[in-house]
């Protein structure tokens, strides 16, 4: 009444398994396979564990990264160092609009003087009147060259919007790794601190990170 | 005319302002807001003839300043030309629904803001005349 367990099925499966898939007595056989599976149940949790372990140590590693001020790779750092170059970029730009502010006034006076001058002589042959012509034509090009100065001053405004979307890029990344090394903090074994998930400063950053021990 | 510049980078604003000096309006006339906020604020204390915004500002951005303006009895009827990066067909969309007057895509010639601010103007002119 017994059936063996066909050939082929049969030489892929352990010995102890044949055995009892062979085995009448119903009793030893749930026993066995129980044994097996918990058996397996602890392999997948020790597995689990090891991962656990592997994940809280890389994140902590960049946690630690993270809180490390003075490392120009640093994320808070990199976040700075834009900060940085937009402030720079807009004095850059303020200084250009200060000097096209400047001399727009002194190209507008020259044209006016080698105005009077043309209303008293306008003779081709009057040196005082071709100078005061070449003045008033020096003075139209460089109020054109003033405006396309100050246009091309909005190099600022265009390349520093991309700047600030890149900032709240990093602060999205920034906030999602601390998020991450919470949340590993309490599979590692602690319970997860009360802080809420957003953080918004470097302090409050700074202060959730040691709670860890970075 | 008096103007109301409103971008939250101050390098732009001088540019815009500039430019409008360089058009022939008064300098004296022009006045700046670094956001949407702010803008409404000045909007609500003195009277101006035109709003000229960014779309992309903190706090309260160029399209919400539009609509709160439209949505006020008191300045519903104020010309407001948006000057911006944003150039997408549903932003251009929604400020046309928002009611926008004129609408710069930066980078700009002052030649482009000339011929808007001339279309918002003759527009101005010929509802006048028809009202």
């Amino acid at each position: 009444m017994s059936t063996t367990v066909s050939e082929a099925i049969g030489e892929t499966l352990p010995p102890e398994v044949r055995e009892l898939l062979n085995s009448e007595d119903g009793a030893a056989f749930e026993q066995a396979l129980d044994v097996m599976l918990r058996q397996r149940e602890q392999h997948l949790f020790r597995a689990l564990g090891l991962l656990a372990r592997d994940l809280h140590g890389a994140v902590r590693r960049l946690g630690g990264e993270l809180a490390h001020e003075g490392v120009p790779d640093s994320v808070a750092d990199a976040r700075k160092h834009l900060g940085d170059v937009l402030e720079m970029s807009a004095k850059a730009a303020h200084r250009s609009l200060d000097f096209a502010e400047r001399m727009r006034p002194e190209a507008e006076a020259l044209a006016n003087n080698a105005a009077e001058v043309l209303a008293f002589t306008d003779s081709q042959n009057d040196p005082a009147a071709v100078l005061a012509r070449q003045a008033q034509a020096f003075a139209a090009s460089s109020r054109e060259g003033l405006n396309d100065m100050v246009l091309a001053q909005s190099w600022q405004d265009l390349s520093g919007q991309r700047i600030k979307k890149v900032v709240v890029f990093i602060e999205s990344v920034e906030s999602s790794l601390l998020e991450l090394v919470r949340l590993t903090g309490a599979l590692a074994g602690g319970e997860a601190p009360v802080t809420a998930a957003k953080v918004t400063s470097q302090d409050e950053a700074d202060r959730l990170l040691s709670e860890f021990g970075f | 005319m008096k103007i109301l510049v409103v971008d939250d980078f101050s390098t732009m604003r001088r540019i815009v302002r500039n430019l409008l000096v360089e058009l022939g309006f008064s300098n004296s006339l022009i006045q700046e807001a670094d956001d949407g906020n702010n803008a409404l604020t000045m909007l609500r204390s003195t009277s101006f003839d035109m709003v000229v915004t960014d779309w992309n500002m903190p706090n309260m951005t160029g399209i919400e300043l539009l609509r709160a303006i439209r949505a006020e009895p008191k300045l519903k009827g104020l010309p407001v030309l948006m000057v911006t990066a944003e150039n997408n067909r549903e932003q251009i969309i929604a400020a046309a629904q928002a009611g926008v007057n004129g609408y710069v895509v930066k980078p700009f010639t002052a030649v482009t803001l000339k011929e808007k601010l001339d279309k918002i103007f003759e527009r101005l002119a010929a509802n006048g005349a028809s009202a």
